[in-house]
């Protein structure tokens, strides 16, 4: 089996790319992540996140146009690859074997506590 | 209004240095949108804080980009090459290497050994691990109605038991002495000076590391002894010493060995081959602190107990010594700073933190010269290798790769020079060790202590020679160079010319320094003293030795016409340091005056050479005055010098027949002149001599003729008179020298490392005013067929240097009499820094440095002018 890793941040990062579907940019990201999550996301982590996820080519990039908001920096877009999908799927999949793993008098417990 | 909006531009530069460049567009792109809409939001102020905590924030790996480009290239292989290209560089520069190598050298190998002397006085008592807890206790008395009071390490036997009694802080206390013992040894009588009297609570107090018998009990009774290692060897062989008799030459005190202790470290104030029970001496009272003849240390509770025992310590005593009539303090001295520190020396001599502080600054001015030669011949060099810079340029090397080049050159230099340095400084130990009194050793030099910091100093040096050539050459445009038209810029050669400056400053700085120093020493050691030292053997015998025997001695003597005369006396006038009070019968009763004074006998004025100025020398009739066992009938009389007379308040002649008392009732008899009784560094103080049936010593002046013969004379007579006294003999001369051995120490190293330090300036400006001459080759060919003499050529190629070393002098002259002026202001009896010498040291920089250049000089104005023109 194939190992597929991605962190918890990661996720949230290359679900958020997802999500906005060929709108995904570092501002867009954020903005979404920061709305949808709310907490703060700073660009360090989020570009260092970005960095890490196209290492391991989970998504690609590209060139977008600019505005003058960037004073001529074009955006440059994200997009999820295959590989990135089947990571993502993979841990979807874990992720339910394990809540379906769990016996129910375990969480009812907790519900109660 | 744009303008307004954009961002910090620091931190807009900041994050573009850092940043990788394959992010940096549209993460700065990112930034930049964010920023706006917050401008917008939260304001230009929170905004651009924000913004710039967004940056930092972005600093991590990931983001930032590779160190270099040339992390990309294979380094092994670039390394390699780099240190090929460094030792092939240097094997084609031979003179400028050989010249580095050698500076170098000799200036590490001169920080090595201070170094290493510093270290080992750094090092003292350290071991001892209670240090922070042992103090020394200093007594300062005088009577009343005197207002000069006496300090020092000196304590009556009654200091350690009434302070552990009184005082909760005091843990323990312990009393020692250093004595001489005469032990046999093979039938021979041999005089051990390291015998050691102290407490059974030594154990407590200090570290030690007992090899036979119980430290508990070794020193609990009278007549016990520890031996050293060493020392049980010696008297023991192989056998254990434990239990058995010391061989002892009088025949008097046996001491039973009850121990052997290791050997005690080198780097300690307490220093001793026999470690003897205190109470062996019977000295044991506590009726008075007076008698104060014994070192007492104490073991404290804590750190701290220092403090609050010394703010007990007067209140205490002054209720002690209530009604006496004189006046007793004590204070505390921590046992740890005392080397360094204090002014009384331990059982060995101390050394002042100044010395070490003088020293190391010598040896950082060493170094700085040598880095500066460095700098000077790569800078001058620079012009040969400024094509080879052009061609690595334009083949596409990176500015850093070339520094980091060059910087490899530098240390691969240093590098080789400190481990020539280790060898050298191994093969000079034994001579450095003379000239210092040392015993240091070069595994010292191999401890991992010592190495790193070694290492750690190796790559400053070399960076720090390395980095500014390094820099220069770098950073050359290949254009310029490779179009052949470089030359050295201005700035590089008023870099250059400032280092020399500098390097010969400290030069005639270290001269003008050596010079005052060897004339001071020279002026103690060739002052008229008063008394003549020259041909006086001082031969060490027993107190209570009887006049009648002593009589006999001299008379023994005397039969050699070597021989002229034979006196005895306590101390010789090299160095009188007894406490006495003494007393008119006009003064108010209880009133004394302190006052250094000696017993001596009729002949000790003439054996001395001391003067009388008034009044007669002492009679065979007083010797026999005094010459008797009851105290009352005991008739003393005296000689003082002129500063006692005028203390007394008498003209040397009012004072002949005067009655006083010192010891006991007496007349004076005459005044001599005054005479340094001790080092230079104190006035000349009232003195008395009185006449005395007793003293340790027997002084002999012998006429310096056949001095061997004499001295063997005087040994087989020895040894059959007094049997049971080994003949040791020292030199009044040698003594003396003792006495300023401190000085005389500085002023030898002072001369050596002088010596060192200009030998590297001048190797410095050898190497540079060899290159110069090389780029001036063709303008000398040029004037000497234009017809310029060799006067002319010399005055135009040194011209440059001499004003240089001028503006050296100018700047070090002034600095160097100022601090020999603190220096000398230590004697009382000094130099005067005369303008002579600051000349002296000028004139012989200059002629040195003439020298220096001059070879070259006229080496390239002899040469044949075709030679050089005709190629192009």
């Amino acid at each position: 089996m194939k190992k597929y890793h991605l962190g918890e941040f990661e996720e949230i990062v290359i679900l958020t790319i997802a999500i906005l579907h060929k709108e995904a940019y570092g501002v867009s990201i954020k903005e979404e992540i920061e709305s949808r999550l709310e907490r703060d996301v700073s660009m360090g982590a989020l570009h260092a996140a970005l960095v890490r996820l196209e290492d391991k080519e989970y998504i690609n990039s590209f060139d977008g146009e600019t505005t003058e908001d960037r004073a001529g920096r074009p955006r440059r877009y994200f997009q999820i690859t295959a590989l990135g999908k089947s990571a993502m799927e993979y841990s979807r999949t874990t992720r339910e074997g394990l809540w379906k793993s769990i016996p129910k008098v375990s969480l009812d417990l907790k519900m109660v506590g | 209004m744009e303008k307004k909006i954009d961002p910090p531009a620091l931190m807009l530069r900041f994050f573009r240095w850092y940043c990788h460049p394959k992010l940096v567009y549209h993460i700065e792109g990112d930034l930049r949108e964010v920023h706006k809409k917050r401008v917008t939001k939260i304001g230009k102020k929170r905004a651009d804080l924000k913004f710039v905590w967004d940056v930092m924030l972005l600093v991590r790996p990931g983001i930032i980009k590779s160190l270099n480009a040339s992390q990309r290239i294979n380094h092994t292989a670039m390394l390699k090459s780099n240190v090929r290209i460094a030792f092939r560089s240097l094997w084609k520069n031979k003179t400028s290497t050989l010249i580095n190598l050698v500076g170098l050298t000799v200036g590490i190998t001169s920080c090595l050994l201070i170094t290493l002397f510093i270290k080992q006085e750094l090092s003292y008592d350290t071991f001892q691990s209670k240090n922070e807890r042992i103090a020394r206790v200093v007594m300062e008395y005088n009577f009343e109605g005197s207002t000069d009071s006496k300090k020092g390490t000196f304590t009556s036997t009654k200091v350690a038991p009434v302070f552990s009694r009184t005082f909760p802080e005091v843990e323990k206390g312990i009393r020692m002495t250093d004595a001489n013992v005469i032990l046999r040894l093979n039938d021979q009588l041999v005089m051990e000076e390291g015998f050691m009297y102290a407490d059974s609570s030594f154990f407590d107090v200090f570290d030690y590391e007992m090899l036979e018998g119980n430290a508990a009990t070794a020193l609990n009774n009278p007549y016990k002894v520890v031996l050293t290692e060493s020392m049980a060897k010696k008297y023991f062989g192989s056998e254990s010493p434990l239990g058995k008799i010391l061989p002892n030459g009088n025949d008097k005190v046996v001491y039973e060995v009850t121990g052997v202790m290791r050997d005690y470290p080198q780097n300690s104030q307490i220093r001793f081959d026999f470690l003897a029970s205190f109470s062996s001496m019977g000295q044991n009272q506590e009726k008075t602190y007076f008698n104060a003849n014994y070192t007492t240390y104490l073991l404290l509770r804590d750190e701290q107990a220092i403090f609050s025992l010394q703010e007990k310590l007067h209140p205490f005593m002054e209720k002690e010594m209530e009604g006496t009539g004189a006046s007793i303090h004590f204070f505390l001295e921590k046992f740890k700073d005392i080397h360094l520190h204090s002014p009384y020396a331990a059982f060995v001599p101390n050394t002042s933190m100044r010395y070490l502080y003088i020293l190391s600054g010598v040896a950082l001015l060493i170094i700085v010269i040598v880095c500066f030669t460095y700098i000077n011949l790569s800078t001058a060099k620079s012009i040969e290798r400024a094509k080879e810079v052009g061609i690595r340029k334009v083949s596409g090397a990176a500015k850093s790769q070339l520094f980091w080049q060059f910087i490899g050159e530098s240390i691969v230099l240093c590098g080789l020079s400190v481990l020539v340095s280790f060898g050298v400084a191994s093969l000079l130990l034994p001579s450095f060790n003379l000239l210092t009194n040392q015993s240091l050793h070069i595994q010292e030099l191999l401890t991992a202590s010592f190495l790193l910091p070694v290492v750690g100093a190796t790559l400053l040096v070399s960076l720090l020679a390395g980095a500014y050539p390094a820099f220069v050459l770098s950073g050359l445009q290949p254009s310029t160079v490779l179009k052949g038209v470089f030359k050295n810029t201005k700035s590089a050669r008023l870099v250059q010319q400032s280092l020399i400056v500098f390097q010969f400053s400290i030069a005639v700085f270290l001269i003008i320094s050596t010079l005052v120093i060897q004339r001071q020493l020279h002026f103690i050691r060739n002052k008229n003293l008063g008394y003549d030292r020259s041909h006086v053997l001082k031969i060490p015998i027993g107190w209570g030795t009887t006049q009648d025997k002593l009589n006999t001695i001299k008379n023994e003597l005397k039969v050699n016409p070597q021989v002229i005369a034979v006196a005895r006396g306590n101390s010789s006038p090299v160095n009188i340091q007894s406490g006495y009070s003494m007393r008119t019968p006009d003064m108010p009763t209880g009133e004394v005056i302190s006052v250094n004074a000696n017993p001596i006998d009729e002949d000790y004025l003439k054996v001395n050479g001391l003067q009388l100025i008034t009044g007669t020398n002492f009679t065979a009739q007083d010797m026999k005055d005094i010459d008797t066992e009851v105290w009352e009938d005991k008739k003393y009389h005296y000689i003082l010098n002129e500063s006692a007379a005028r203390r007394l308040g008498w003209t040397p002649e009012e004072a002949i027949g005067q009655t006083m008392q010192l010891n006991g009732p007496g007349t004076v008899s005459g005044v001599i002149k005054d005479f340094h009784f001790q080092s230079m560094r104190n006035a000349i103080q009232p003195l008395v001599l009185f006449t005395e049936s007793q003293g340790s010593s027997v002084l002999v002046k012998v006429s310096g003729e056949r001095m061997q013969a004499t001295i063997a004379f005087l040994q087989t007579k020895w040894k059959e008179l007094i049997p049971n006294r080994p003949f040791e003999y020292r030199f009044l001369d040698d003594d003396y020298n003792r006495l300023y051995q401190s000085e005389i120490q500085l002023g030898k190293m002072m001369n050596l490392f002088a010596a060192i330090a200009i030998l590297l300036a001048c190797l410095g400006l050898f190497g540079l005013s060899s290159y110069m001459v090389q780029q001036r080759m063709k303008e000398i060919s040029i004037r000497k067929v234009l017809g310029a003499s060799l006067l002319n050529l010399f005055r135009v190629l040194s011209g440059n240097f001499l004003r240089l070393i001028l503006i050296a002098f100018v700047i070090a002259s002034p600095l160097s009499y100022w601090l020999m002026k603190q220096w000398l202001s230590d004697f009382v009896y000094r130099i005067d820094v005369s303008a002579w010498i600051l000349l002296a040291a000028g004139v012989l920089t200059l002629s040195i440095a003439i020298f220096t250049v001059g070879v070259h000089g006229v080496k390239a104005a002899l040469d044949n002018p075709v030679k050089s023109l005709k190629s192009e």
